[in-house]
């Protein structure tokens, strides 16, 4: 290559890695800040601080903030890759990577109980017995996720007839209902719907684009839960009458969120979901919680979903209070049903007063990825 | 610090660039010096200590050897005392934890107690720069080398920091002269840039993403067939352009500031035989292994059963220097064993009458089943995956879902650019060194878009910084 070549092919070179901090700097000093390369000199340079610092200027790198979008959106237009946390199923559907991950991938479930174990089973017996301490009993409902429901949708594999997942939360089922956890195995019954009663079209069990359950299925989940309460007799039936009221609503995927790309969210228009709104029958109104209920329900955005998003009074709390014919309380914690919604208890534990029945809600994936794992967690002073 | 990383590429590097050239040659050596201690403190600060106190035995041990009517048993105690503190360092910070937990694994089956065990963190790069600063003590015993002008010269040569933390592995008499004397030239920084950038793409478009897919298959339950076949193809992939990526940027990184470093790679999965992936796949550790090594053994020169026995010990100690686990030692075993078989051939495989494709593809498969002891954390995982690939694991709860995640059009895209560079003659080094204004123009396109691709990418450092 003639000289003139070689001194312009590096003077490129160097004009890229020159120009990203001087441009950084020079933005940062014209908006008044001080720059952040000046930081690594006003603190010792340990371990904690290098880390500190690097993440620091790679977070606030004008140009990878810029870049990072027009990357995402050229390789989602030329490969269709949606970036890590996203799957791209069959017929549109999407999957979030970490639901696929808990069922692909080996997990073991602790074979012992530890009263300060960090696993699923020993978290749930241990509330168990603390709430049958106070005199509440506990009911647990696993929510399957929607690669449990939905595999054939993820990949073409999963069509053939006797393609059927069995999931680890299966086992986990067996081990709390051989250990006398009242267990709720939704597993079965949204099987055998998809497979008897197929949805309307353009409607499904799970949302095409989102993590969570559709608008009808939050309905069918409360139903089998309020059969077995009844079942069970362990919360008498109230005498609220409810009606229900059809709605529709316009949802955007949870799951291009994550994807934090605008170019590549208008790809992805709002699902329309339809859903029933539970109302009071004798005001009219809204169903509202109420902290004084015997029935405590406990969970993640599972709950969330309909219930306080839009539409709003349309999700499973709701839909079991129609169905137990009296109003509910709840706490919900986005993401955090492991352990941060017993924490969040434990700090107003007032809450439990008058309570008979506790429903705690997770979905399936949290057995493994829960937030904060599955932690002991006093959920009484004493 | 990380080749790809933010901080490297936009500070790190501009800095020692511009300083480099700015000062007067006398001063480059001890800038180097400084700035490589700055790049290897960033990650343990405390760890830069123990390069310096391998530095200055070794110095003090070099001067012994070259001092002027040393008696022969001084300058054989001073290397004894090089190869001991270095091998010492390496063994305690390396080493320690497994011995002792298999010594414990032992007293345990004798019904003693178990010892304790410290716990010790591997300061990054170990295995390279002790096997660095201890060519240098050889080097001046065998007298192939001269000793060092300064200090500050032999502490350039330990932790120059391009190649400081996963090699290639540069003897001391390989870059000696160039500690004194070196040119920089525009077409040798020119070339240094066209490489650097080539190993900095095949790090984050091609080895990363391989890495992902090699991940989700190596961590699955029990991978249907074609799933165990693509996601350990996934991983040769991986580890190879992982690895030579950062080789080529360490020489490239060498030619922007006047050094020439010996090429790590020759297209490996063009191999023909074992012995000859040994001659194209991490050149510098073989090298150094036959050099420091199998010769001191005897190599092939003591009789046939000796060289057997010494290519296994190279081979199992090359496993060994791998990481401390008996998977890698079995892998260096598996090598041991096929290289021998193929010399009490005549250094001939049983598949050499096939055509050029089928002993390439046969040799590749024979690599491939050594990956999978290299990237099982344990003997019962590397047994499962073999067992995967051959079909004789049944496929069991989720694990068809598998192919959701590895059969994209990303991946299955990447992979067939994996191969077409993997299988294709041409390596970096090769590829810049007739740098028309067409390749230049390609170059920095290429860069620019991995370092859009590097933004969206987590933390990603280099397979070998584990070693």
């Amino acid at each position: 290559m003639p000289r003139v070549y070689q001194i312009v092919f590096t003077g490129c070179f160097l004009t890229l890695i020159f120009a990203v901090p001087l441009t950084q700097v020079g933005i940062e000093i014209y908006e008044g800040q001080r720059p952040q390369v000046s930081e690594l000199f006003l603190h010792l340079p340990t371990e904690a601080n290098l880390r500190g610092f690097e993440s620091e200027v790679e977070d606030s790198s004008w140009f990878a903030q810029f870049l990072r979008l027009w990357m995402q959106y050229l390789r989602f237009e030329l490969l269709w890759d949606l970036g890590e946390k996203v799957l791209l199923g069959r017929d549109g559907w999407l999957f979030y990577r970490p639901d696929v991950q808990y069922l692909v991938e080996p997990y073991r479930l602790s074979e012992t109980h530890h009263a300060a174990g960090d696993d699923p089973f020993s978290a749930i017996t241990t509330f168990r017995d603390q709430l049958s301490r106070r005199g509440i009993r506990l009911m647990i409902v696993p929510i399957p996720g929607k690669a449990s429901i939905y595999p054939d949708k993820l990949t073409r594999r999963a069509a053939a007839p006797d393609r059927s997942i069995s999931s680890h939360t299966l086992e986990l089922i067996s081990r709390l209902k051989k250990a006398g956890v009242e267990v709720i195995d939704l597993f079965e019954p949204f099987r055998r719907l998809r497979e008897k009663q197929p949805m309307p079209s353009g409607q499904a069990y799970y949302l095409r684009q989102d993590t969570h359950w559709s608008g009808m299925t939050v309905s069918i989940a409360a139903g089998v839960v309020a059969q077995r309460i009844h079942n069970l007799g362990w919360v008498d039936r109230g005498s609220t009458q409810y009606d229900l009221k059809l709605v529709s609503v316009r949802r955007r995927s949870d799951i291009i969120r994550m994807v934090t790309v605008p170019g590549i969210e208008r790809h992805f228009p709002a699902e329309e979901v339809r859903c029933y709104q539970v109302v009071h029958r004798a005001s009219g109104k809204l169903y509202k919680d109420d902290p004084r209920s015997p029935v405590l329900v406990l969970g993640d955005s599972f709950l969330r979903i309909y219930q306080t998003d839009e539409p709003g009074s349309a999700g499973f709390i709701a839909h079991l209070a129609r169905m137990l014919k009296h109003p509910l309380a709840s706490i919900v914690n986005d993401g955090g049903a492991s352990t941060l919604v017993r924490q969040e208890l434990s700090r107003k534990v007032d809450v439990l007063r008058g309570k008979k029945l506790v429903i705690w809600e997770f979905v399936e994936r949290d057995i493994r990825f829960g937030v904060q794992g599955w932690k002991y967690v006093p959920v009484f002073a004493d | 610090m990380v080749f790809t990383s933010h901080i490297f590429i936009f500070y790190f590097l501009p800095f020692v660039l511009l300083a480099y050239y700015l000062l007067p040659r006398g001063w480059r050596n001890l800038f180097l010096t400084l700035v490589s201690y700055i790049f290897y403190g960033w990650w343990k600060p405390w760890f830069v200590f123990l390069m310096m106190l391998s530095t200055v035995v070794d110095y003090a041990c070099g001067r012994t050897i070259s001092a002027r009517g040393a008696s022969r048993n001084r300058r054989l105690g001073a290397l004894l005392t090089s190869i001991l503190a270095n091998l010492g360092l390496l063994a305690f910070f390396k080493y320690y934890m497994f011995t002792v937990d298999n010594l414990n694994r032992l007293l345990l089956l004798f019904g003693s107690d178990a010892l304790p065990i410290l716990q010790t963190t591997l300061p990054i790069g170990i295995s390279f720069y002790t096997f660095q600063s201890m060519s240098y003590t050889i080097d001046l015993y065998r007298g192939e080398a001269l000793p060092v002008r300064s200090f500050s010269d032999l502490s350039c040569f330990v932790a120059l920091f391009p190649q400081l933390i996963a090699g290639p592995i540069i003897r001391y008499n390989t870059i000696a002269d160039q500690l004194d004397v070196r040119d920089h030239t525009w077409e040798k920084f020119s070339s240094g840039v066209g490489i650097f950038i080539l190993g900095f793409t095949k790090k984050i478009m091609l080895a990363n993403p391989m890495g992902h897919v090699a991940d989700a298959v190596f961590a699955a339950e029990s991978p249907p067939v074609l799933d165990a076949w693509f996601g350990v193809i996934a991983y040769a992939f991986q580890i190879y352009f992982d690895f030579s990526g950062y080789s080529d940027m360490a020489i490239g990184l060498g030619r922007l500031l006047g050094f020439r470093f010996p090429k790590n790679f020759a297209s490996p999965y063009r191999a023909e035989s074992i012995t000859d992936f040994w001659r194209r796949w991490h050149i510098s550790l073989s090298s150094f292994l036959r050099d420091y090594l199998y010769i001191p053994l005897g190599g092939n020169k003591v009789g046939t059963s000796r060289t057997y026995m010494n290519l296994m010990i190279v081979m199992l100690l090359g496993g060994l220097w791998h990481g401390a686990n008996w998977v890698f030692v079995t892998w260096g075993a598996y090598h041991g064993v096929l290289l021998s078989f193929e010399r009490w051939r005549g250094k001939k495989t049983v598949y050499s009458w096939l055509p050029r494709w089928g002993r390439v593809g046969i040799t590749f498969v024979l690599v491939l089943f050594s990956w999978v002891l290299f990237r099982s954390p344990t003997f019962t995982h590397a047994y499962h995956y073999l067992g995967a690939m051959l079909g004789a694991t049944p496929v069991e709860k989720a694990s068809f879902l598998l192919a959701a995640q590895i059969y994209t059009p990303a991946n299955l895209t990447l992979m067939a650019l994996c191969a077409f560079f993997a299988f294709h003659p041409a390596e970096a080094d090769d590829w810049v060194s007739s740098l028309s204004l067409a390749r230049a123009i390609t170059l920095v396109v290429v860069f620019v878009l991995a370092i859009m691709q590097m933004f969206t990418q987590a933390f990603n450092p280099f397979l070998y910084f584990q070693f």
